[in-house]
């Protein structure tokens, strides 16, 4: 079928590409309001620990300094997953929870004042590791959870979230197998997603129950949903501002919002929150540790007949949404692999560091991290190419799989192997494949490897989306979807797809700020569900519109809705040139047409994601560079091409693919203190380290909407870190099952280091 | 300490600034970033890590670039900062041909790290017309970008050199 | 970032009399990109009063060559160094290190005085301190290294005497291969300091009131040649985790004289004497490379996480050699 878009897959600037190229888009930390105080925060030296004594008579005494709190005078606010943290606890949990808040005219003297608060504590032993977390005797964090086991239920996903994967006869499978692996693999290197605009909020108290916030969150609506249930049902009017990238995390930074909200309702003044880089590196989001131990039987051919294990999940000091990552991993493991028998059991632990949270990749990309490099066991002993074995076993149409609201899905989303054999020529796999553990090629002391990885996700149809689309007589047409920009092009694409419907150019097509108070209930672009959840329900509001605007216009033109088109403003009969009349006309010099969509969740259409990664390995010195990464994946229609490969480059930021060469927050296990909160000691990849990048992006219609297009942006980092734990792995000749690949890793892999011959330090 | 007072010409425009400790005004400790977004109004100059560690804050200092938090504002007295507000023709609203390349190629995800990106390249561009693509990376290598937008900003250098034949 | 006062001073006894009025609480502010990130996270339990800005002193900034070297004076920019056509052709360690350093924009403000004078990058001694509190150590005059006992990837496998931070200037590695000078001036006089005798385990040999007049480098042997090397996670905002400044005369086929620079491996600069003799006198073939690469780490003493550091630097040690010849 010829496809005839007008807009749809048409290189266009983004409608806010002249804010940000000026410097006049609006960042949260770029908002200033009459009167707002700034909020700073003292942060606990102890990973653990009661506060025994807390006196801030001399911090309120500053000049400029408006409200002090600590926990004796706070709000009593509850959020986390179930409901277990406050704005601020005599307990603290981690170094960098937060003991006590200021706020005051200037920055500067917030930070004086916290200086003067005088704390004494009881320090308390302190557990980093899931499995010393889970033994008798460990201290617990919470009375509330034993073993410091976090409960598995993830209630917002539906009354049967998923919380394991079991199913079939395990036992009957592995019996069945021809090769049986065993083994453990960690991914507890915690990463941080690090979007380079630090989370920030301002507070601002419009009456006693009504509060309106300002953030960089990507989720506004999302936000004053959970504020809501989380502040006693108060009146939350959510407003976000330009999102300086979030990747996740700042999908609902209530932390922030308890902290500024707290220090407003004491100051009477709105307070604006914006954290630090140290801040955002100690207090902020870190990736789910997370660490796979079982057993893996195939049969020759590959097919998968069992996998069983433990999933260990390592979620920091509080849960607010790992359960749902959990859910979500647990499903997005049997769409990377089908398999008729599973008993993976997932247990989700607290420790006293920083904590994890929402990160792309959403529990799937930790979960294959640590059980992709056992399963490869298996796969190696049956000398099996990983490319193969990925194209043959992930779901197809037709199969199915448990879903994170614990229901059976069967799949009605397309045939991915098209796209995956395209990745592999443009790659060059056959040819650079040389088997399991050996390099491709070899030149002095270096050597190549290579690595595939594969990841599907059935989210990028989740959650409600509602729109309004309104026409005006002018013949423009707004949009109100409460979106915020997050990097995506998410709302300049939102624009395209009204566009199109409406036949009118982009320019004329405008959307609402994203605020809750103007706008409908929106789960938020999280996911990938841009495209397709978000898009419906804005195509739909833009149809309905459309349609009214026909229904009002036909009576004018003496015909039926049905035989009218609508372009560049006019209303016409089909195929006729003769009769033609303004939406003014059709609409009323004085009224407004407005179309009205929703989005019901669907989790029946996967995307996939196959990465292929080329290393090379310094075999002296243990230095990794990054050659090659073709990323190969199906849209089914292209809706923005910039932005689509923007995304697809993304696997190399946002805690991706470097989580496996040298992103890892390090955390210092005699003082729970995270040692490099800076971005020089948390490596990032620069301009000199970009490798060779190719996309290869087919488009083959999905069962979605009218585009037949389907999200792809956020899975793009989650099958990278076991590719080039594979790809190292072959280029060395040694299997690895940990991250990140630092020269010490490799070094002693390779023998030449002996593990910890320390000399005496006295 | 009694106070003293500083010019800084800013995209063009002379400006006076007061140094003590005056409530709202400049104080020695101040960065050239926190004066030029808290006191000038120039909130277009990101402020990414606030330690020189970024490059989001990259402001032109005498034509260089220069991580304005590293920069301390009464060192600035009598100098030429541009910044991204002054890129774009002051009369017109025209946007320089970087500024313009970087909107035609898409440059930007979040668009957080662009406007000091955008100076790194108008410094580049300005003193060298016709940059090796090792001298265009070697230019961007203290910038970070986390969206990981940087194929495109390769991109739109490259248009904008272009642009400049 | 806290309060403090900021004086510009027009000469370098100006300088030095400030500081010394100011009794301790002044530092030295020249290009600042190290002090004012020490200063903004607070990780020194001592906050300077007074910022003494040398930058209005006139005539240290300058690169001039005379019949024995070069003299630089304190203030020139790391990216002038890059730049200098004499530092280029002569001083290739000295350029090849200062295109190392940070950035374009680090460069740009940056010192070769203050790269001689930043503080270690030892990440407990760095920690900041509005999380949780800043950490004491050893280094800060209170309590014991941290790094000792902790994690220690980063940290020395030579010397170390309590405190096992390394200095992190890429510049002093450069100079120290090449034999240079710093001449210092202070409320005692001016002297002149060899760069191995500049640093100590604890910082450098400046006092409170004393400051960098010149590096003085000599004119390196004619036909020598240079090489500087860099292990880094990044290429670009990275401090290294090795680097290596070598420095090789070959008489025909055999060398006369090779001097070996290792950085980040100790609290200074270090100077691999017993490798260099090893080369002197020999032909320089794989052999007797390797094996001054092997006599380069033979005396180094790894801490619980740092072994690595050793491969590393043998495996430098011996590609800056080979690059020479």
């Amino acid at each position: 079928m010829e496809k005839e878009f007008r807009f749809i897959g048409k290189e266009t600037p983004r409608k806010d590409a002249g804010e940000i190229v000026r410097g006049k888009a609006k960042f949260i930390d770029d908002l200033k309001l009459t009167g707002m105080l700034y909020g700073k925060i003292l942060r606990s030296p102890h990973p653990h620990a009661l506060i025994k004594e807390i006196d801030a008579s001399r911090a309120k005494k500053i000049d400029g300094v408006k409200a002090v709190l600590t926990y004796k005078e706070i709000p009593g606010w509850r959020a986390g997953l179930p409901s277990h943290i406050g704005v601020l606890d005599r307990k603290v949990r981690f170094v960098g929870d937060a003991v006590a808040l200021v706020a005051a005219e200037t920055e500067e003297i917030a930070e004086e004042a916290l200086e003067l608060i005088d704390v004494h504590y009881e320090p308390l032993q302190a557990v980093y590791d899931v499995e010393e977390a889970m033994k008798p005797g460990a201290l617990q964090l919470y009375t509330q959870f034993p073993g410091n086991v976090f409960p598995l239920a993830c209630p917002w996903m539906g009354p049967n979230s998923l919380q394991e994967v079991v199913m079939g006869d395990v036992e009957k499978g592995f019996a069945e197998s021809d090769i049986i692996v065993e083994g453990t693999c960690t991914y507890e290197n915690i990463p941080n997603p690090l979007p380079l605009e630090s989370p920030g909020v301002i507070a601002s108290w419009e009456g006693p129950e009504e509060l309106t916030v300002w953030s960089s969150s990507q989720c506004p609506y999302l936000l004053k949903v959970t504020l809501h249930y989380a502040m006693g049902r108060i009146n939350v009017r959510s407003i976000a501002a330009h999102c300086g990238g979030s990747f996740g995390t700042k999908v609902m930074p209530w932390h922030l919002v308890f902290y500024a909200a707290a220090l407003a309702k004491a100051a009477r003044k709105p307070v604006k929150l914006c954290y630090t880089k140290a801040e955002h590196f100690a207090a902020f989001t870190l990736r789910l540790g997370s660490r796979f131990s079982g057993r893996v039987g195939i049969k020759k051919d590959g097919s998968v007949m069992a996998v069983s294990g433990d999933w260990f999940i390592n979620a920091g000091f509080c849960s607010d949404a790992a359960q749902g990552m959990v859910a979500v991993g647990c499903g997005e493991v049997q769409l990377m692999v089908r398999c008729a028998n599973w008993n993976i059991k997932p247990k989700l632990v607290c420790t006293n560091r920083n904590a994890s949270k929402m990160v792309r990749g959403y529990g799937g990309q930790e979960l294959e991290a640590a059980f992709i490099p056992v399963l490869t066991m298996a796969l190696e002993k049956a000398g099996l190419d990983p490319f193969e074995f990925f194209k043959k076993n992930y779901v197809k149409p037709g199969d199915g799989y448990y879903w994170r609201d614990g229901n059976w899905w069967v799949c009605r989303g397309i045939n991915y192997e098209k796209v995956m054999e395209k990745g592999a020529e443009v790659f060059g796999w056959k040819d650079k494949w040389k088997g399991w553990l050996k390099p491709t090629s070899v030149s002095g002391t270096k050597r190549t490897g290579v690595g595939v990885g594969m990841h599907g996700n059935a989210d990028v149809g989740e959650d409600v989306s509602e729109a309004y689309v309104r026409l005006d007589p002018d013949a423009t047409a707004v949009i109100y979807s409460c979106v915020s920009e997050h990097g995506t092009g998410q709302r300049s694409s939102l624009c395209k797809m009204v566009a199109e419907v409406l036949k009118l150019p982009v320019e004329r097509i405008s959307m609402a700020p994203p605020d809750s108070l103007v706008n409908p209930y929106e789960f938020g672009p999280v996911g990938s569900r841009g495209t397709y959840a978000i898009g419906s329900a804005v195509i739909r509001a833009a149809e309905d519109a459309r349609q009214k605007l026909l229904e009002k216009s036909a009576p004018l033109l003496d015909t039926r809705p049905e035989e009218l088109d609508t372009e560049d403003g006019m209303i016409f009969i089909k195929g006729r040139n003769d009769k033609k009349i303004p939406w003014k006309a059709g609409i009323g010099f004085d009224r407004t047409c407005f179309g009205y969509g929703r989005f019901e969740p669907d989790f029946t259409v996967p995307n996939f994601m196959m990465i292929f990664v080329e290393v090379e390995v310094d075999t002296e010195t243990g230095k990794i560079d990054l050659r090659r990464v073709v990323a190969a994946t199906d849209v089914g229609q292209v809706i923005d091409s910039q932005s689509l490969t923007n995304q697809l480059h993304g696997c190399l930021g946002s805690a991706g693919l470097d989580s496996a060469i040298f992103e890892e927050s390090v955390l210092d296990k005699k003082l729970g203190r995270i040692l490099n909160p800076n971005m020089l000691d948390y490596k990032w990849r620069t301009f000199l380290e970009l490798p060779a990048f190719d996309t290869v992006i087919l488009e083959t219609p999905f069962q979605t909407h009218l585009f037949k297009s389907i999200g792809v942006g956020e899975i793009v980092t989650s099958p990278a870190p076991p590719a080039v734990l594979m790809a190292v792995s072959n280029a060395i000749g040694k299997r690895l099952a940990e991250y990140p690949l630092t020269p010490d890793k490799i070094l002693r892999a390779l023998g030449k280091v002996k593990e910890n011959k320390a000399r005496s330090t006295q | 300490m009694s106070p003293y007072f500083i010019t800084l010409i800013v995209n063009n425009q002379r400006y006076v600034l007061e140094i003590g400790n005056r409530p709202g005004g400049v104080k020695p400790s101040h960065t050239l970033a926190h004066t030029l977004r808290e006191n000038l109004g120039l909130t277009g100059t990101k402020v990414g890590c606030n330690k020189g560690e970024c490059g989001a804050c990259t402001v032109l200092l005498e034509g260089k670039p220069v991580l304005s938090c590293l920069v301390l504002t009464v060192e600035c007295d009598g100098k030429s900062i541009t910044t991204i507000e002054g890129l774009e023709d002051s009369q017109t609203g025209k946007l320089d041909p970087i500024q313009q390349s970087f909107l035609e190629s898409g440059a930007f995800q979040c668009g957080f790290c662009t406007p000091g990106m955008i100076m790194s390249v108008k410094a580049l561009l300005s003193s060298s017309s016709s940059p090796t693509d090792e001298e265009i990376r070697e230019a961007l290598s203290g910038h970070y970008c986390r969206c990981i937008s940087h194929y495109h900003v390769l991109e739109a250098v490259t248009r904008a050199l272009h642009k400049s034949r | 970032m806290k309060s403090f006062q900021h004086v510009n001073v027009f000469s370098v006894e100006e300088a030095v009399s400030t500081l010394k009025d100011c009794k301790g609480s002044a530092r030295i502010i020249a290009g600042g990109t190290d002090i004012l990130a020490v200063l903004k996270d607070q990780i020194l339990p001592d906050y300077p009063e007074v910022l003494v800005n040398i930058k209005t002193i006139p005539g240290l900034e300058y690169i001039r060559e005379d019949s024995s070297g070069l003299k630089i004076g304190p203030l020139v920019k790391l990216a002038d160094l890059v730049s200098s056509p004499v530092v280029k052709e002569n001083l290739k360690v000295l350029a090849g290190a200062a295109q190392t350093v940070g950035t374009p924009q680090i460069r740009n403000v940056g010192t070769v005085g203050g790269n001689l004078c930043q503080d270690t990058r030892c990440w407990y001694y760095r920690y900041p301190h509005s999380i949780g509190g800043r950490l004491l150590c050893l280094r800060k005059g209170s309590g014991p290294c941290l790094a000792a006992t902790g994690d220690n990837r980063y940290h020395a496998i030579f010397g170390g005497r309590g405190c096992f931070a390394v200095c992190p200037s890429d510049i002093a590695v450069a100079l120290l291969a090449l034999g240079a000078e710093i001449k210092t001036t202070g409320a005692r006089g001016s002297r002149t300091i060899p760069v191995q005798d500049f640093f100590n385990p604890l910082g450098n040999a400046l006092e409170p009131e004393e400051m960098i007049l010149e590096i003085q480098v000599p004119n390196p042997p004619a036909e020598a040649k240079q090489q500087f090397l860099k292990y880094t996670i990044r290429k670009p905002i990275d401090f290294a985790i090795v680097s290596v400044a070598v420095l090789v005369v070959m008489e025909g086929e055999v060398c006369s004289e090779a001097r070996i620079a290792l950085g980040a491996v100790a609290p200074g600069p270090l100077r691999a004497t017993e490798a260099e003799g090893a080369l002197k006198g020999k032909r320089l073939d794989t052999t007797t490379l390797e094996e001054a690469a092997g006599l380069a780490v033979k005396e180094a003493k790894p801490l619980s996480m740092n072994g690595y550091k050793v491969e590393i630097a043998r495996a430098l040690v011996a590609r800056a050699l080979s690059a020479c010849l």
